[in-house]
């Protein structure tokens, strides 16, 4: 089973992060959850794929009653962040999933009917969870050709998907990165692999730059917190994308 | 034809994985059967002219051949009214591949958390559900069992015809040498299919 770890409460306002499966089988990418909650309603964000469907809904059910997550948000099309979305909806089948318009007719290929999707436009959305308004914000070629991420004000909270990723080795169970410059070294290559175009993040870290972030929450490895947010937008501002090796 | 379908070292296909495979073997036997129909077909052309050749000498050899042209007609659509029914255990079958993993990943979630009402009335729904699958699986399981032994029955009429059409030629006077080769192909071919058709009907997939 996943852990949770409540990384911010205000009331029943919170944020709670699923992480480390200790479970998982190893040829399977290991990948961070968020559970968004405000009076009484969930949104999960990136619910992740078929194979670890038990790992996250247990997780989920220590915290908040599952039939209580009204949405899921997906960041883009990937199986890693939304393959399981079959069983969720089998679960609770008034479950709405929001996502890029790009991806609203691929991603039924997973689940889903047309009344099940959301499609986020380019220039984003606002997404309410309980009366909670966040901020679906543009992240188009970061990987993804139609990608977002989420802004929460209020929280100082930012989903930032597969920006800000890191492949760990498996001792380094931290919750949040401890030493930057050492952790950088795991998301190097997967950001210069997986990240298509240097405009667009070029772009992005200029818009990033001027919100206000507490803590930013990748979908894979530790999250950053502090100053280490402005850290990482200003690596990811120098480090040149979108090469095959090196 | 081919015996043995190749899969992956140390996986062994089971439940609806294996029916699976057996489909498609019973598939490519079906496919060989239609094609060696269709041969018949222009044997039993060439058949009908030779005899008309031979004349009164091949009369009887003649109704045979027309016989056997119709027999292979018959044959054919037999085996292609199979087609419709193997498509639809295809279908089947694949519902119940899915089905069954879905269900483990539910069962594995309701290990975890056993408290949960709603998790159990999901996995209870699966269950009916699956069960409604099976049924429907079975029934096309005997409909395509019943189908093969029909065209099973159809074939050992075939063989009978070939086997007159081999007397007859002994009456073929001048042109009884070339009406031995052709009634032996005849022969040959229709024992071909009949040995095809009986590996089908003790398919593993009609023990499940
Ligand atoms: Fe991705
Ligand atoms: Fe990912």
């Amino acid at each position: 089973m996943k852990t949770t770890q409540t990384i911010f409460q205000d009331g029943d306002h919170k944020w709670v992060a699923i992480v480390r499966d200790p479970g998982r089988q190893d040829y399977l990418i290991d990948t961070n959850e968020y559970l968004v909650t405000h009076s009484g309603q969930g949104l999960l964000v990136d619910p992740g794929g078929l194979e670890i469907f038990p790992a996250v809904f247990s997780a989920v059910a220590t915290e908040f009653d599952p039939s209580a997550i009204a949405a899921v948000f997906a960041s883009h099309q990937d199986p890693d962040v939304i393959s399981s979305l079959a069983l969720w909806l089998e679960f609770n089948p008034q479950m709405r999933c929001y996502i890029s318009w790009l991806w609203a007719s691929f991603i039924p290929h997973f689940g889903g009917n047309a009344s099940t999707f959301s499609a986020i436009p380019d220039e984003g959305a606002a997404i309410s969870v309980g009366g909670l308004s966040l901020q679906a914000v543009p992240a188009h070629y970061l990987h993804s050709s139609g990608n977002f991420h989420l802004y929460d004000r209020t929280a100082k909270v930012f989903f930032s998907g597969d920006v800000g990723a890191a492949l760990l080795p498996s001792e380094q169970q931290d919750l949040f990165v401890k030493d930057f410059s050492a952790h950088i070294r795991h998301a190097e290559g997967f950001h210069r692999r997986w990240m298509g175009s240097n405009e667009a993040k070029r772009q992005w870290c200029e818009r990033i730059s001027q919100l206000d972030i507490d803590i930013l929450c990748p979908q894979h490895g530790a999250l950053y917190q502090g100053k280490d947010v402005q850290r990482f937008i200003d690596w990811f501002d120098t480090l040149h994308v979108g090469v095959l090796r090196g | 034809m081919t015996e043995q379908l190749t899969v992956a070292a140390g996986i062994e296909p089971k439940g609806s994985a294996l029916d699976l495979l057996h489909i498609v073997r019973i598939n490519e036997e079906i496919k060989a059967v239609v094609a060696v129909a269709f041969k018949i077909n222009i044997m039993a052309l060439n058949a009908i002219f030779l005899a008309k050749r031979a004349g009164t000498a091949a009369l009887g050899f003649g109704v045979l051949s027309n016989e056997l042209r119709s027999f292979s007609g018959q044959l054919r659509e037999t085996m292609l009214s199979l087609n419709g029914l193997i498509h639809a255990s295809v279908g089947e079958v694949s519902v119940l591949l899915l089905d069954s993993r879905y269900s483990s990943i539910f069962s594995a979630a309701a290990a975890l958390v056993p408290a949960s009402a709603r998790l159990r009335s999901v996995i209870e729904r699966r269950e009916a559900r699956t069960a409604e699958y099976r049924a429907k699986l079975s029934v096309l399981r005997r409909s395509l069992r019943s189908s093969v032994e029909d065209a099973f029955r159809l074939v050992e009429l075939g063989g009978v015809l070939a086997k007159s059409a081999k007397i007859e030629a002994a009456y073929g006077a001048s042109f009884s040498v070339s009406l031995s080769q052709v009634s032996g192909e005849f022969d040959g071919i229709v024992e071909e299919i009949r040995g095809s058709l009986d590996t089908l009907r003790k398919s593993r997939f009609f023990r499940g």
